[in-house]
Order: structure tokens, then C-alpha cells, then sequence
């Protein structure tokens, strides 16, 4: 009763069915011949898996339940029977469930299994394997006080049997047991300390950074950032503002912070910074001249120990 | 006349009960503004004249603008308990004593002479006698 239009398509899908169906048997009929071949090998005790990794272990075993489920499902979907409703389904879901928490377990476990795949494949590990290099925490415990080592056995043991142990009795605190040193700093050392601090400032001066600049096949970089002229003074100046606004008090200025203030600004408004460049003559071995707002070098004086009779006034150096 | 007043980090101070701010005073092209004229604007503004103080005053470099602080207190009894003394002195809330320095040690002294060893230590500084 059907028109004769559908009658046609009914056909071409009949011959596609036809074909499918052939496929589908050929399939069929490999994939039991695999399966057959592999159950033959375990029983045989050709895979023993009693030594290896227990997850992998059942990982196995869950997708081969997955799998005879799943069979079982096709079994009665072909014979004609309805999924509703199936205990199968639900075996299904649950094992697919366990599968995808189990995803990231492997994941963190990769490093391992690789490592004993590697093993297994080559024989040995090389010395240089950097696979070969596993943290070792007992290294980085101190072997020299006795008391250290027995707190700690004590806390495996604890945290091994699963509980956390609180501590009955308060130890006393033991500070740990540095080696004192002795302070030595001569003044060829002082001396030399203070060459090198202005290397590097001189490495950092404007004079070093264009001739860096010039001779290099770097891009130049433009920086929109603070201030180019941001001295020690402004910056000063800067956290004196915050703390007096928000204290909301006024600081007196000193005598000296005055003066200091005065010649920073002296120095600005000049063309000073046009002509004076910072001091590289650490690099160059000359004498050194000083920069605008450092203090001037001052030569240490032994100050005798006067006793002091008038306390009131106190002269300033 | 474009005196332009901006008050920054407003807070609540709950402990001495005050309302504290910083305040900015912009006044382009005139002098520093004096601290009357800044209070009596504060007063048109919050319409509260006596419990406001301001103080502090600084102008910046090149003129035209000045920043101080102000603060508003809850009521009168809170700024006199609360307030230095200098502070309500200058709006007359507050009178301190005339005797100078030299005067008062003078007198202090004249008395101690009466007395003899450990009991010039019980002269004190008050009116004795």
C-alpha cells in the first residue's frame, strides 16, 4: 500500500542493509577468532600479572566486565528485546563511572609506569637516566642531633598506623645548632666591598646603559614607567607625605633634612643634570667624584671618649 | 574667588569620635589661603560651626594648591576631652595660664627655703600656705 516513491528508496536502503549486514558478520567472525586466540594465551600463564601495579590490574578487569555487558546488551537488543530498564544498563554506568575517577589516577602515575615499561623494555637504566633521580627527604635531614631523627621515626610510626598521635608531653624547644662564625671583616675587605658596590652602580649609570644601547642588536625599549629623574630624595619625600596623611599629624623637618631637601631641588631646577654624569670611575680606576644627593664620603675619625660633663648641648658633627 | 575644597581619606574615627579628613584647597592665582577663611566654608557647608577644627596647612611648591587636615567632632564635650589644648585655644575654647615659666619656678623656690632637708620635698608646685 505503500507509494511507489517510497517503494524505491525502500529498495536502495535494502541493498546498503544487505551489504551492512555482510560486514557486520565478517567483523563478527575476526573479532572472535582474536578473542578466542587471547583466551587460549591467559590460559595458558603466557601475561602473569600477580607482580605488577594493582590498578592496572583493575583497570583490566573493569573493562572486561564493560565489555561482557556490553555484549550482553547487543545480545538482547538483537534477538529483539527493549534496553529499558536493563540491569545491565546500570552495571554499565556504574563501571564507567569508576573508569573516569580512575582517569586521573593514571595520569599522576604516568611518570611510574613509563619508567617500569622502560625497565622492562631495555634491561637496565643507564646512569644518567634522569629517571633514576627520586627525591630522597632522609638527605635533607640534619645527621647531627639524635633527638631530631627519633621525633621523626616517631611521627612515621604514628601517621603510618593512621592516627594522628597529639603529643602527650611539650618538649622543650631546642634551637637549632648553627655553627657560629667569625666576623672578620678587615679593611681590605670593607675596601673591596665598597669597590664593588660601585661597580655596580656604575654599570647602571646612564653613561654604561648608551653605550650598551649603541653596540647592542637588541631592539631599543621604550618604558612609559615613573619618573625618570626619581631620586632618593622625592621618594623620601613621597613616604613622609603618605605617613603625615595618614596620621594625619606634621612632621617636623630637621636641620639636615632641610638642607638636603634644598640641594635636591637646587639640583633640578639647574641644567646641572645636563653635564653631570654619574661616577664610572670604578670601572675606569680614576678618582671617584660624587653623585648630587649621596652624603660626601666621610673619612672615619677615632672620637675620643670624653666624659661628658655638660650633657645639655650636644655638638653636632 | 575659586577656592576649591576636596576632602581625601575620609574617615570615621570611632575611638575619639571625630570625623577626620584630608582636605585639598585649590586657589589658583591667589596667596595661601588662611585657616579662617578654609573653617568658615567647612561651617556653610556642614552647618556646624563649633565642632569643626582644621589645621595642618601646607602649600605646595609653586603655589595653588594647599593640603591640611580637618576634623568634626560628635559634639562639644568629645572636642574639648579629645582636642590639645592649643587647638581650642585658637577658637577661644580653651584659656591657659598668664604666669610665666620664670615666675612660677621663683615662687616654687621661695618656698622650698622655709623648710629643712627631706621636707622640701612636700612643697608642691600648688599654693601652699
Amino acid at each position: 500500500m505503500a507509494a511507489p516513491g517510497n517503494l524505491a528508496v525502500l529498495e536502495s536502503d535494502l541493498q546498503s542493509a544487505v551489504t551492512l549486514l555482510k560486514n557486520l558478520q565478517d567483523q563478527v567472525m575476526a573479532v572472535t577468532a582474536q578473542v578466542q586466540a587471547l583466551t587460549k594465551k591467559v590460559q595458558a600463564r603466557a601475561y602473569p600479572t600477580e607482580k605488577g601495579l594493582s590498578l592496572l590490574e583493575v583497570k583490566d578487569q573493569l573493562l572486561l566486565m564493560y565489555l561482557m555487558d556490553l555484549t550482553h546488551l547487543i545480545l538482547d537488543k538483537a534477538s529483539g528485546g527493549s534496553l529499558q530498564g536493563h540491569a545491565a544498563v546500570l552495571r554499565l554506568v556504574e563501571i564507567r563511572t569508576v573508569l573516569e575517577k580512575l582517569r586521573p589516577l593514571d595520569q599522576k602515575l604516568k611518570y611510574q609506569i613509563d619508567k617500569l615499561v622502560k625497565t622492562a623494555v631495555t634491561g637496565s637504566l643507564s646512569e644518567n637516566d634522569p629517571l633514576r633521580f627520586k627525591p630522597h627527604p632522609s638527605n635533607m635531614m640534619s645527621k647531627l642531633s639524635s633527638e631530631d631523627e627519633e621525633e621523626d621515626e616517631a611521627e612515621g610510626q604514628s601517621e603510618a598506623s593512621g592516627k594522628k598521635s597529639v603529643k602527650g608531653t611539650v618538649k622543650k624547644y631546642v634551637p637549632p645548632r648553627l655553627v657560629p662564625v667569625h666576623y672578620d671583616e678587615t679593611e681590605a675587605e670593607r675596601e673591596k666591598k665598597r669597590l664593588e658596590r660601585a661597580r655596580k652602580r656604575a654599570l647602571s649609570s646612564s653613561v654604561i646603559r648608551e653605550l650598551k644601547e649603541q653596540y647592542s642588536d637588541a631592539p631599543e625599549e621604550i618604558r612609559d614607567a615613573r619618573h625618570p629623574h626619581v631620586t632618593r630624595q622625592s621618594q623620601e619625600d613621597q613616604h613622609r607625605i603618605n605617613y603625615e596623611e595618614s596620621m594625619m599629624v606634621r612632621l617636623s623637618v630637621s636641620k639636615r633634612e632641610k638642607g638636603r631637601r634644598k640641594r635636591a631641588s637646587v639640583m633640578n631646577s639647574q641644567l646641572h643634570s645636563l653635564t653631570h654624569f654619574s661616577d664610572i670611575s670604578a670601572l675606569t680606576g680614576g678618582t671617584p667624584h660624587l653623585d648630587e644627593d649621596q652624603n660626601p664620603i666621610k673619612k672615619r675619625k677615632k672620637i675620643p671618649k670624653k666624659s661628658r660633663k655638660k650633657t645639655g648641648f650636644r655638638r653636632r658633627r | 574667588m575659586t577656592l576649591t575644597l576636596r576632602s581625601k581619606k575620609f574617615m570615621t574615627n570611632r575611638l575619639l569620635r571625630r570625623k577626620q579628613r584630608v582636605i585639598d584647597v585649590h586657589h589658583p592665582g591667589k596667596a595661601t589661603v588662611p585657616k579662617s577663611e578654609i573653617w568658615e566654608k567647612l561651617a556653610e557647608m556642614y552647618k556646624i560651626a563649633d565642632v569643626i577644627f582644621v589645621f595642618g596647612f601646607r602649600a605646595h611648591f609653586g603655589g595653588g594648591q594647599t593640603t591640611g587636615f580637618g576634623m568634626i567632632y560628635d559634639s562639644l564635650d568629645y572636642a574639648k576631652k579629645n582636642k590639645p589644648k592649643h587647638r581650642l585655644a585658637r577658637h577661644s575654647l580653651y584659656e591657659k595660664k598668664k604666669t610665666s615659666r620664670k615666675q612660677r619656678k621663683e615662687e616654687y623656690k621661695n618656698r622650698m627655703t622655709q623648710f629643712r632637708r627631706t621636707a622640701k620635698a612636700s612643697v608642691g608646685p600648688g599654693k601652699k600656705k
